[in-house]
């Protein structure tokens, strides 16, 4: 029997939330196509998430753990991955679409001979092949798509399924290689800050733009975070003045996410930063501009500045939390 | 260092764009250079301006892609090769055609992802044909001797990447503004060779599109209106109370 394996992200040995919903589809998909399903984890101590990823269903969980995963580089990932689809005999993987998944995809499905269906947000087997729908063009229209053959890689945008829990007593193959020395190494990784709410995974964004122009400004969208218990997100302007991390951009060059309620402060909602953003579940945007494009997309608009809509914001909020 | 730089003609995303019958209808004049690749153009530019070295570029597509190709030159690519295609290709099947041409250059560029297709495949697709070391996302490039160092914007914070060469990079757009060509650049591109020939042994697409639709409608939005506390106010409870999200 050939499996359904799904790539599980784990930092720090905790799934993320993305990788869950990736294995609840899994799951579903191997009952209706008669497969087992799997999760893989390529970690520093793999078998350390094998309990969490039982209680969402997976069967087997392939851990492989090498120190080499201490260090985000994409060779040891290829290799380990093509040897685990070959062992799973894969006919499907999913893959959540993390920055680390699109830095490996396009090698693997070269590696492994798969076809690969890229940053879908619905995938189901049809007519013996594997469909999918996928943004297209900065998000402005969706294409179906679909694969032939077997195996097909697919990674999926968070927010695309709902994670549900499914449990089984998982069996854990413990999976040791010898990976082959990487041709790149590795520097220096400027991290994020520690304790910050991690933007691709989190459940409330807030995102800045040019409208947060001052260290007042910026103080607020902390604050206005912080309440919510929401990861800083931000447009591309802001990012390009050192405002605000590059990890933050949110759009097409940046992060894509699909949090239930993103929260757009002095941002014009410009095509590309749209493209980010749009499968939020609900959007509240903040501008002084009435024919900004953001309200365009926008759930809640309010069109009001910033300096005074804000405070009143986290006063409201502060007053809900606590009654 | 011998630098080919794989650039792609794709519709303008800012212009209107049409759905008919399950296909897009876009002005056929309203076509750019991918900005992705224009920044790959611009980073081997600066690099081989400051160490020396070439630089050729690559696109496979149909025969008016060719201005593409042309504004690469007009930017201050040395060479340009067309391979001539027509229809959909997808990551696997460009790679492909793209491995022919770019094999023995000491670094190969791409951007991070097409604008029309949002794949970002083809990269790491033509590196592992090439049995090339490659980074992906990169926001900065720099040669230090005989190697690239790469800074990417990884999951977690900024990576700094070095390869040895040869090998690959794709580049986000936030590593630089490209170039704008200039009279006397669009001048010299007239001159400069552009080797044009039909794409032959195209692999079989094991992708295929079956037709576009419209982005799910979002219910219309509601505008709130009043001084910031009433406004404050009432989103509040709309996020608690209708939309649950509180
Ligand atoms: C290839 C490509 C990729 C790109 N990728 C991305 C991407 O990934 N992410 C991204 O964000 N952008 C991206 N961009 C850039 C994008 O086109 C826009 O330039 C950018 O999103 C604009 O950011 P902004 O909305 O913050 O700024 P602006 O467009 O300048 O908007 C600022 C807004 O703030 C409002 N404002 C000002 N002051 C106040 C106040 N006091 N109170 C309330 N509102 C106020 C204004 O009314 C205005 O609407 C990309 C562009 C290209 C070409
Ligand atoms: N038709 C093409 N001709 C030349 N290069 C291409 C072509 N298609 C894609 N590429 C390169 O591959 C990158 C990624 O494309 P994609 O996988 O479609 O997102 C692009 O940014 C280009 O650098």
């Amino acid at each position: 029997m050939s499996t359904v394996l799904s790539y599980v992200a784990a930092p720090e040995g905790v799934p993320t939330r993305a990788s869950l919903e990736v294995l609840t589809r899994a799951r579903q998909l191997a009952e209706a196509g008669g497969h087992r399903v799997a999760a893989v984890v390529l970690s520093t101590d793999a078998a350390a998430s094998a309990d969490v990823l039982g209680r969402y269903g997976a069967a087997t969980v392939y851990a492989v753990s090498d120190a080499a995963f201490a260090e985000p580089l994409n060779a040891p990932a290829v290799q380990a991955l093509a040897d685990v689809m070959a062992r799973a005999d894969a006919a499907l993987v999913l893959f959540p679409s993390t920055e680390g998944v699109k830095d490996l995809l396009g090698a693997l499905a070269i590696r492994t001979d798969a076809a690969v269906l890229p940053d879908v947000v619905e995938v189901d087997w049809v007519d013996g092949g594997v469909g999918a729908l996928r943004p297209v063009m900065a998000s402005k229209f969706m294409a179906r798509v679909r694969a032939e053959g077997s195996p097909v890689l697919v990674s999926m945008r968070a927010g695309s399924v709902e994670a549900s829990e499914a449990p089984v007593e998982p069996t854990v193959e413990n999976v040791s290689l010898s990976l082959d020395a990487s041709a790149a190494t590795l520097r220096e990784i400027a991290g994020a800050a520690a304790g910050m709410v991690d933007l691709a995974d989190a459940r409330i964004v807030v995102a800045a733009g040019r409208g947060v122009k001052d260290a007042a400004a910026k103080a607020l969208v902390e604050e206005l975070a912080e309440v919510l218990g929401a990861a800083i997100g931000a447009s591309r302007a802001v990012v390009e003045t050192g405002v605000f991390p590059a990890t933050a951009q949110i759009g097409q060059t940046g992060k894509v996410v699909s949090p239930d309620l993103y929260i757009g402060v002095g941002i014009s909602g410009a095509i590309q930063h749209v493209a980010g953003m749009v499968g939020s579940r609900t959007i509240v945007a903040i501008n002084q501009n009435a024919d900004a494009p953001i309200f365009d997309v926008a759930t809640y608009g309010i069109v009001g500045d910033l300096y005074s809509v804000v405070p009143a914001l986290i006063a409201e909020i502060k007053k809900h939390k606590a009654g | 260092m011998r630098f080919c730089v794989c650039v792609k003609q794709v519709p303008d995303v800012t212009a209107p764009i049409q759905i008919s019958g399950g296909q897009l209808s876009y002005d056929a004049g309203r076509v750019v250079l991918n900005a992705y690749d224009a920044s790959a153009v611009e980073a081997a530019l600066v690099l081989t301006a400051e160490h020396g070295g070439e630089v050729d570029v690559v696109l496979v597509g149909p025969e008016r892609a060719a201005e593409t190709v042309r504004k690469a030159l007009a930017m201050g690519a040395d060479r340009g090769t067309h391979l001539v295609a027509d229809g959909e290709l997808d990551s696997a099947a460009v790679s492909s055609l793209l491995a022919a041409v770019a094999s023995g250059y000491d670094v190969i560029l791409t951007g991070k992802q097409a604008q029309d297709s949002d794949a970002g495949l083809a990269g790491g697709m033509l590196a592992e044909r090439l049995g090339l070391p490659y980074v992906t996302n990169a926001v900065g490039l720099a040669q230090e001797g005989d190697a690239i160092v790469v800074t990417r914007l990884g999951d977690a914070g900024q990576e700094t990447i070095a390869l040895p060469t040869p090998c690959l990079v794709t580049c986000s757009n936030d590593m630089n503004d490209p170039r704008i060509p200039n009279l006397k650049g669009i001048m010299a591109a007239k001159r400069k060779t552009i080797d044009t020939r039909p794409a032959t042994d195209v692999p079989a697409a094991r992708v295929t599109t079956l037709g576009y639709e419209p982005l799910p409608t979002r219910a219309a939005g509601r505008r709130l209106d009043g001084e910031p506390a009433a406004q404050a106010a009432e989103v509040v409870r709309l996020l608690a109370d209708e939309a649950s999200v509180l």
